[in-house]
């Protein structure tokens, strides 16, 4: 395995740091600026994938508190956090099971949580990148976000995240009625 | 201890990597209650990722993000690839060079199956059989990803109008790819050959085509986003009639905002690029007439049947009117459903018989520790977040069997059903753990059967090749793959 290992890394670096920069130079050379602008967001969006896993918390007692609950509402972990640090990241950190299947570049809801409702209002309203993909998440509500997309404020201090109920029959529940 | 569990898991997409991954990560290696566990994946294609690889458009590379979970599942020691397998009663035809595996194999080697293969067979409409002039989605979406399977290239240097029949998000896929610039798709995980066609294409318009109405398309506004943004293309106005939705209705959110998105238009005003597109609801294609000439200049009249919706069943049903559409090729993209030759593939259902993970016989009740996970138990919907959801789900059903009083098990968790042992398809038991099928022991002699240190070594050439080109990877076919493999075999 340990050739494997070596690979893994060579190609990590390959993806992550190495890729945006080259679309960056791809994207001053060319001039179609749509899809352009579009990719190039997503890819520096990518570029977080380095900081998960790797959050630094704050010393305790001096962070933004953060609760997490289960989708019945049992608290799982209140956390401490630090301005700017995405709900995302700290749940990866903190060993929160909230899943970024995308890590982080805002092309899946695997990630999405429930605020609460006072925080929710405190957040810039979301892209329309992130409400495409909150159209496709599971048991939305009026105050669901993408997790990557929420980074922390002082002011947020005391919010709640909830991870939203997940069943088996969400193949059914999470779709349009289907044809035939 | 719980006794040894040994899972064969067939196919190696998303969904089986899910099961593998929460499987391995909710019984932890070190854990001294875990049972030995051995999750042995075999796929009939020699790379893994099943439609991450072979179709995530090529435009959307953040979505193949996953594939880095599953590289972290498969580095746990527990975890084995085999690639280039299929599992079946009859040799694949498709891709000749995949080793055939009969199902008993499997049997005589694990004490759990579970079944993630997916749904491989694109659906065709009964009015417009396959022709020179019909193709299937799939066989696009195959030909630009390098499936193994290989299908010919289309003629895109010798058309001018493309119909689509479905609204789905393949379709979507579909009219992107040919509606965007080869220089903008230059930079992503697209074949260089597949480029080489793209560039010469004089594809000028793309019809989308769907029997129902705008609330009823499959497509996401993810996906509709996308074309209306398209930088070279603009979309022909929908009668705004068509977008007011009826008195009485509540709309979801996203019928909402595809509405919202429909009204607003393309970007690029009608009329104003050298390509466009356009949707076309409540029409069902008819009959296909093919031109009389053979020359492939000559355009096919394809019939369309109006239909409204019937109130009652939301089924769409024809008016009796019918207009005619003239077009170079005609592409069906009306989803897929599982390979009718998989062992309990139900004809009716078109995906295999199960019932919460697990796999059922013809009186319904649940065959002991034999599961069924994603499109293959489901039927082909949803996107990844819902594999995803599912695989989970069944992965707490295999582990409530394996480790009941594990504390990922909770309380909460369904008693399991009666359950009876297949007469036939009996499991082993009491397996060797590590004691692979005489068939594979061989393939992996012979070079035949790929394994994910294989798949690590061409992926990271792949992307290599794609650096030196100025794009994201440059694909390896299997004769190039099992050279190169053979190559850095040889390697000290």
């Amino acid at each position: 395995m340990s050739s494997f290992r070596i690979l893994r890394s060579v190609r990590m670096s390959a993806v992550v740091r190495d890729r945006p920069v080259h679309l960056l130079d791809h994207w001053t050379r060319s001039n179609s600026q749509n899809l352009g602008s579009l990719s190039l967001r997503r890819w520096l969006h990518g570029s977080q994938i380095q900081r998960h896993g790797n959050v630094t918390r704050p010393d305790p007692g001096t962070g933004i508190k953060l609760h997490f609950k289960d989708s019945k509402g049992k608290l799982l972990k209140t956390i401490e956090a630090n301005e700017g640090d995405d709900i995302l990241s700290l749940a990866h950190e903190h060993d929160i099971d909230l899943e970024g299947a995308c890590e982080g570049s805002v092309a899946c809801s695997t990630c999405h949580v429930v605020l609460s409702p006072e925080h929710y209002d405190l957040l810039p309203e979301p892209s329309d990148d992130e409400n495409d993909m909150l159209d496709m998440a599971f048991g939305l509500t009026d105050t669901s976000r993408l997790g990557c997309q929420v980074h922390v404020t002082r002011e947020m201090d005391e919010m709640t995240a909830t991870l939203p109920s997940a069943t088996r029959n969400m193949f059914v529940d999470g779709k349009k009625p289907t044809h035939h | 201890m719980p006794p040894p569990v040994k899972l064969a898991i067939i196919g190696g997409g998303p969904s089986a990597f899910y099961v593998a991954s929460r499987l391995l990560s909710l019984l932890p290696l070190k854990d001294p209650m875990s049972p030995p566990l051995r999750v042995h994946m075999y796929d009939r294609l020699w790379a893994p990722h099943g439609l991450v690889r072979y179709g995530v458009a090529p435009d959307h590379p953040e979505v193949k993000n996953c594939t880095n979970k599953f590289d972290t599942t498969a580095t746990d020691p527990r975890f084995r690839f085999f690639g280039n397998v299929n599992v079946g009663s009859t040799p694949l035809h498709s891709i000749p060079h995949a080793l055939h595996l009969p199902l008993t194999s499997i049997l005589n080697n694990y004490s759990h199956l579970l079944f993630a293969t997916g749904c491989t067979m694109p659906t065709l409409h009964p009015a417009i059989p396959p022709s020179v002039y019909c193709i299937p989605a799939l066989s696009l979406v195959h030909w630009y990803t390098q499936h193994p399977s290989q299908p010919p290239p289309p003629a895109l240097d010798k058309i001018s109008h493309l119909t689509l029949i479905g609204q789905g998000n393949v379709s979507l896929d579909i009219a992107r790819i040919l509606l965007t610039s080869s220089s903008v798709l230059r930079q992503y995980d697209v074949p260089e050959h597949v480029l080489e066609v793209l560039s010469r294409s004089t594809v000028k318009h793309v019809s989308i085509v769907g029997r129902r109405g705008p609330l009823e398309a499959a497509f996401t506004t993810k996906e509709l986003r996308e074309m209306i943004n398209l930088p070279e293309a603009s979309m022909v106005p929908i009668e705004p009639t068509l977008l007011t939705p009826p008195s009485g209705v509540t709309l979801t959110r996203q019928q909402r905002r595809t509405l919202e998105l429909l009204q607003k238009g393309s970007k690029n005003r009608p009329g104003s690029t050298p390509k466009s597109w356009s949707l076309h609801f409540y029409r069902s294609p008819a009959s296909l007439t093919l031109p009389s000439s053979a020359s492939a200049l000559d355009m096919a009249n394809l019939t369309l049947a109006h239909t409204c919706l019937d109130p009652a069943t939301h089924r769409a049903v024809s008016t009796g009117e019918t207009s005619t559409l003239l077009t170079s090729l005609v592409v069906t993209s009306l989803g897929f459903h599982a390979d009718p030759e998989t062992t309990f593939f139900d004809p009716a259902l078109r995906h295999l018989r199960s019932s919460a993970g697990r796999i059922t016989s013809s009186d319904g009740s649940a065959l002991k520790n034999m599961y069924a996970s994603g499109w293959a138990a489901n039927g082909a919907k949803g996107v990844l977040a819902s594999t995803m959801i599912d695989a989970y789900a069944v992965a707490g059903t295999i582990l409530s069997d394996i480790a009941p009083s594990s504390e990922a098990v909770t309380a909460a968790a369904p008693p399991p059903p009666e359950m009876e042992m297949a007469p036939d398809e009996l499991l082993d038991c009491r397996p060797d753990l590590d004691a692979l099928p005489p068939e594979i022991v061989h393939g992996i002699k012979d070079g035949m059967v790929t394994q994910y240190d294989d798949w690590k070594v061409i992926d990271a050439e792949e992307v290599r090749r794609g650096g030196a080109l100025g794009k994201e990877r440059e694909r390896m076919g299997w004769d190039e793959a099992l050279s190169f493999i053979a190559l850095s075999r040889a390697r000290p």
